[in-house]
């Protein structure tokens, strides 16, 4: 069988990684990023967000959105300079319209033990949202990984003042 | 006087030399065990959705494979021949061998085929953040720490346990150093694939999953290959299948050497980590006395101590199969 000389590879696959981490850092690119550029969309621009109705939680009656995440979802967009467009729907429809990109952020009675782990992403749990004490998630697009960093880092400013 | 026609060692009488190989690779293996455990519960807790982390995870556990089985086979090729097995029961390196090879095949190819669903139906890796310190951080870089980190261990076992495994004659552990030689290839495969879902091309992470699921199934070819021909009985070769063992070559040159010998021919069997030898003499004589029998099964015996049986049997003619000089010089068969 061939001998490999690992440790003279090893240098210089290492050696190329390095590389492109210094270079990629150079043209300023953001890690994580959007594959689908949701962040660039929502910011200065609008946030999409649907509703599965949670009482006290999150509700939408008439138009109007009410509820503790409902209030976490407008200070998250006012954070991202981002007009919402609010819409209310079942769970499974919620979440066919995130995989169909109609959608940036699902809210309502989600936890970390939801059946749609796979078919959507999710941020971390959070606990301390008034009216609940289950740890909650939003419910994000697959793979959105500047916006879900972006939406978590609020969660965390959000639960710890 | 000696007038057997035969003769088995005991296990333990391994050289001095031999012994303290077999007690670092022993120890070796109890390091590579801790440090792999230590891996897999690293990586387990910075996993997230990522398919390559998936990957080189389940990689993990399954190297562990490979260092069960020698332990497992240690226990039994210490077992002293019976009427029950009179060949011993050093077989068990070899089975342990092919099992951890099949293994290794099977969970391979299932990999490959989950890492293409992901490719093809394009689901992009989530990967979100953890609180570390009070901080939120990118758990990609947690992932890509961890696997910097983790890929120092393997190659640096893997070189001393290559070292043992030439002086025990011990192909399980060939194998296994073998693999943890290219281990490093899996981390940075895992690396990169990580870091392409950190810039956006989510499809570098199952990309990535598949380049590791395609070495866990070279591994298992490789493993599977040489556990069967052993397991076959092929003539028996070098520790790492590289050529003809050189001692079939001395066993020869020693019973020629003998004076009622004409001509010589012998079958060889690797056992695992010992040989058996059926050593065919045709004497120069129509007729042979026991007593010659002795001085040669000694004479045998002593050129090296991964000899552990002995049998000779005079006859005329040798059998077409047996291995003389003049075919083992003529190279690979």
């Amino acid at each position: 069988m061939p001998r490999s000389k690992p440790y003279g590879r090893g240098r210089l696959g290492v050696a190329a990684l390095a590389a492109v981490v210094v270079a990629l850092a150079g043209c300023g690119i953001q890690i994580p990023a959007d594959p689908d550029g949701t962040l660039d969309s929502v910011e200065n621009g609008t946030l999409r967000v649907g509703v599965a109705a949670e009482p006290g939680l999150a509700e939408y009656h008439d138009g109007e959105a009410a509820g503790t995440l409902v209030d976490v979802a407008h200070r998250f967009a006012q954070e991202l300079n981002a007009d919402i467009e609010w819409s209310s729907h079942s769970e499974e429809r919620l979440v066919a319209m995130l995989e169909g990109d109609d959608l940036d952020l699902a809210l309502g009675g989600f936890t970390d033990s939801s059946p749609w782990s796979d078919r959507v992403g999710m941020t971390r749990p959070v606990t301390g949202i008034p009216g609940t004490d289950d740890p909650i998630v939003m419910l994000v697009p697959m793979g959105e990984n500047a916006f879900l960093d972006a939406l978590e880092r609020h969660l965390d400013a959000e639960t710890t003042s | 006087m000696n007038l057997a026609g035969y003769c088995q060692g005991t296990h333990e009488h391994l050289p001095e030399e031999q012994r303290k190989a077999q007690r670092s690779a022993i120890r070796l293996q109890i390091v590579t065990v801790v440090y792999t455990v230590v891996t897999i519960v690293l990586v387990v807790l910075v996993m997230g959705s990522s398919q390559a982390m998936k990957t080189a995870w389940i990689e993990d556990m399954l190297s562990l494979l490979p260092q069960l089985a020698f332990f497992i086979a240690l226990f039994f090729i210490r077992k002293p021949s019976s009427v029950r097995h009179p060949y011993g029961q050093h077989r068990a390196m070899g089975i342990g061998h092919l099992v951890a090879g099949v293994a290794l095949l099977t969970v391979g190819a299932s990999l490959v085929v989950q890492s293409s669903i992901s490719l093809i139906t394009a689901e992009h890796p989530t990967i979100g953040t953890v609180t570390l310190f009070g901080e939120a951080v990118w758990l990609g870089w947690l992932m890509i720490a961890v696997m910097a980190v983790t890929a120092v261990g393997p190659p640096i076992l893997g070189r001393m346990k290559a070292k043992v495994a030439a002086k025990l004659h011990n192909k399980v552990l060939f194998a296994d150093a073998d693999m943890m030689k290219a281990d490093w290839h899996t981390n940075i495969a895992t690396i990169l694939g990580v870091f392409g879902v950190g810039i956006g091309l989510w499809w570098l992470d199952a990309t990535a999953a598949i380049v590791i699921s395609v070495g866990i199934i070279a591994d298992g070819l490789r493993n599977t290959k040489s556990a069967l021909a052993d397991l076959m009985d092929r003539r028996a070769r070098t520790y790492d299948g590289e050529e003809p063992h050189p001692v079939t070559r001395s066993v020869l040159r020693v019973a020629r050497d003998a004076t009622w010998a004409q001509e010589a021919g012998v079958r060889v069997r690797d056992q695992g980590q010992v040989l058996h030898i059926e050593l065919f003499v045709v004497p120069a004589l129509n007729h042979v006395e026991l007593e010659w029998f002795g001085p040669l099964i000694d004479a045998v015996r002593d050129i090296d101590w991964k000899i552990h049986d002995v049998v000779i049997v005079p006859t005329d003619p040798l059998p077409p199969y047996a291995d003389t000089d003049k075919q083992v010089s003529r190279g690979r068969p």
